[in-house]
């Protein structure tokens, strides 16, 4: 069976922009939640300073700011947002096409994790000091955590949705998520080791490639196995 | 065939490899080398004969062709009394120790000596020696490898079980395809749960057998950030939360849909982690970041004569005890439509 043909529309890219924006939209008209994660986010942070101090060595740099990143994903993702409501799906149902809702909410939840990763780093850096990241350095730490942040967002996006799906909330997401990260988690951290031991970014850029795959794979992976979960 | 089939010829070529694995001899090899009293060092070794083959003893440390002849005395099997005089000069800084006798053939370990206070000359010649022919020790033996001694025989029950835990988790990725591209909860979701529990069954012992191996060879039960090592526990642990996942849902519809899904996924995340990943970085586990696996050192091994059936063994045993467990489930299903 055709996985899509239940649902009404055909896949369309107008549509999938029309969708980003009602989620920015709705995220934005309720701005507690979204407050609410920056807040978590900026708590971390200095959390991780109060523990290390403003003398941070590079390996604790690198550690803290990977496991804030993680857990600010983690918090942005497995939200229960309102389209997720059971009416509010059936209703969507009607509307979309599952691949276009998913590619929506997968681009929008980049679009999230940018803005978290860069607002981490800024507090990394404010905080825990930048003495680790001269010569050019921040710009590829931050390149790092912008595509970390992405791969992040796009395994996540699914596994939120498989556990929104089965009506339990953010402890099934981290069951699931926490090892199905470990591979994003393992090159994310190579990177940042490496990069901030001292080596030339170039020589260590392959880790990003991999990241930027990561990221396109899973959400490749994401589109086509979605239909499959909204089928009713 | 039935589930009796399968687990019978596992058990049977299982109880062969199990025999040869008890029996068959480690190949003799050099432990280290233990100095003892002025001049004299004792070479250590492992499934050697020093005592038996005394008067066919030779011993020679030397590298890169230019070797010294040692006059050596056998002390006891295993241990070789060696009277070591080094020269003024030397031409590098570490030795190898090369022992040959009539019945270990020749048994070698890099490295041996750095011998102290002689004057390094690369260009320096000793006078020629002639040195025997190289053999292989006599008889049917696993083969000897440094650091690994008597635990090769963990090889036939630490790999096989990742064999057998991909096979079982590849029928399972196999049957939720077949599941999401059927209208209705069938047989094939039942099967999928069914192997991921087999398969994690083999995961878990595989996952032991490995960390007993790391702790004699490594020094140490895990080792941190290996990918490999991983690569393997984030494998179990997904696979451990595909049956929570299971067990969070309580419609079986939905239950088959969603965890249908989250197993292709899972599968993919195994490709990646154990078999792309670990190739592209280094590590510590044999086969892996450019570290060669056995079969590079052991080509004409007598390992493959009991591994290939021990990887089958596993196998079958795997698909006998995943079908013996769908068996179960059909018959408690009969039995509970008869109660009804």
């Amino acid at each position: 069976m055709e996985p899509s043909a239940s649902s009404p529309a055909r896949f369309q890219l107008r549509r999938v922009g029309f969708l980003i924006r009602h989620m920015i939209r709705t995220e934005l008209r309720r701005g507690h939640a979204l407050v609410g994660l920056l807040l978590f986010a900026l708590a971390s942070v200095y959390s991780a300073f109060q523990a290390v101090g403003d003398q941070a060595t590079a390996e604790s740099w690198n550690a803290l700011v990977w496991i804030v990143l993680i857990f600010t994903a983690f918090n942005a993702m497995a939200r229960m947002h309102p389209d997720d409501r059971p009416e509010n799906r059936n209703y969507l149902t009607h509307l979309v096409n599952p691949m276009e809702w998913m590619l929506a909410r997968t681009v929008f939840h980049w679009v999230l994790m940018s803005l978290l990763a860069a607002l981490v780093f800024a507090a990394f850096a404010l905080f825990l000091g930048t003495e680790h990241l001269g010569g050019g350095r921040w710009m590829w730490l931050l390149t790092g955590l912008e595509f970390a942040g992405w791969a992040l967002a796009s395994c996540l996006t699914l596994l939120a949705a498989i556990a929104s799906l089965a009506g339990a909330g953010f402890g099934l997401t981290a069951v699931l998520g926490l090892p199905l990260i470990m591979p994003i988690v393992l090159v994310a951290t190579r990177f940042g080791k490496d990069l901030l031991s001292g080596i030339t970014a170039m020589e260590t850029v392959e880790n990003l490639l991999f990241l930027g795959a990561l990221a396109g794979a899973i959400t490749a992976f994401g589109l086509v196995l979605f239909p499959y979960l909204w089928r009713d | 065939m039935d589930y009796r089939g399968f687990t019978a010829l596992g058990v049977a070529l299982l109880l062969y490899v199990f025999a040869m694995v008890a029996w068959v001899p480690l190949g003799p090899g050099l432990v280290e080398v233990v100095p003892s009293s002025e001049g004299e060092v004792i070479a250590l070794g492992l499934g050697t004969h020093f005592s038996e083959a005394e008067g066919t003893l030779h011993a020679f440390v030397g590298a890169d062709g230019q070797w010294l002849p040692v006059p050596c005395t056998a002390v006891s099997d295993h241990r070789l009394a060696l009277q070591l005089q080094w020269p003024d000069t030397i031409h590098r800084r570490s030795f190898d120790l090369f022992l040959m006798n009539a019945v270990d053939g020749t048994i070698s370990l890099k490295n041996a000596f750095h011998p102290e206070g002689c004057v390094l000359n690369e260009d320096h010649t000793y006078p020629s020696v002639e040195f025997p022919a190289l053999k292989t020790a006599d008889g049917f033996h696993f083969p000897f490898q440094p650091q690994i001694f008597e635990t090769i025989r963990n090889l036939m029950l630490h790999v096989p079980m990742w064999f057998t835990m991909f096979f079982l988790m590849g029928v399972s990725f196999v049957q939720s395809i077949r599941h999401l591209g059927a209208k209705t909860v069938g047989i094939a979701d039942e099967r999928a749960v069914t192997s991921v529990e087999t398969g994690l069954f083999f995961g878990t012992i595989g996952l032991t057998t490995g960390a007993l191996w790391a702790r004699f060879t490594w020094g140490d039960w895990w080792v941190a950030s290996d990918p490999q090592l991983n690569g393997a526990l984030v494998t179990v642990l997904v696979y451990a939360g595909y049956l929570v996942l299971r067990a969070a849902v309580d419609d079986p519809v939905l239950r088959a849909r969603i965890s249908a899904v989250f197993n292709l996924f899972a599968f993919v995340l195994l490709i990646i982690l154990l078999m792309i990943l670990p190739r592209f970085s280094e590590s510590l586990h044999p086969g892996k970041g450019g570290n060669p696996g056995f079969n590079s050192y052991d080509l004409d091994s007598s390992l493959r004569l009991v591994f290939y059936p021990a990887v089958i063994g596993w196998i079958l045993l795997g698909v006998g005890m995943y079908r013996m467990r769908l068996r179960m489930l059909s018959l408690h299903r009969r039995l509970n439509q008869i109660e009804r």
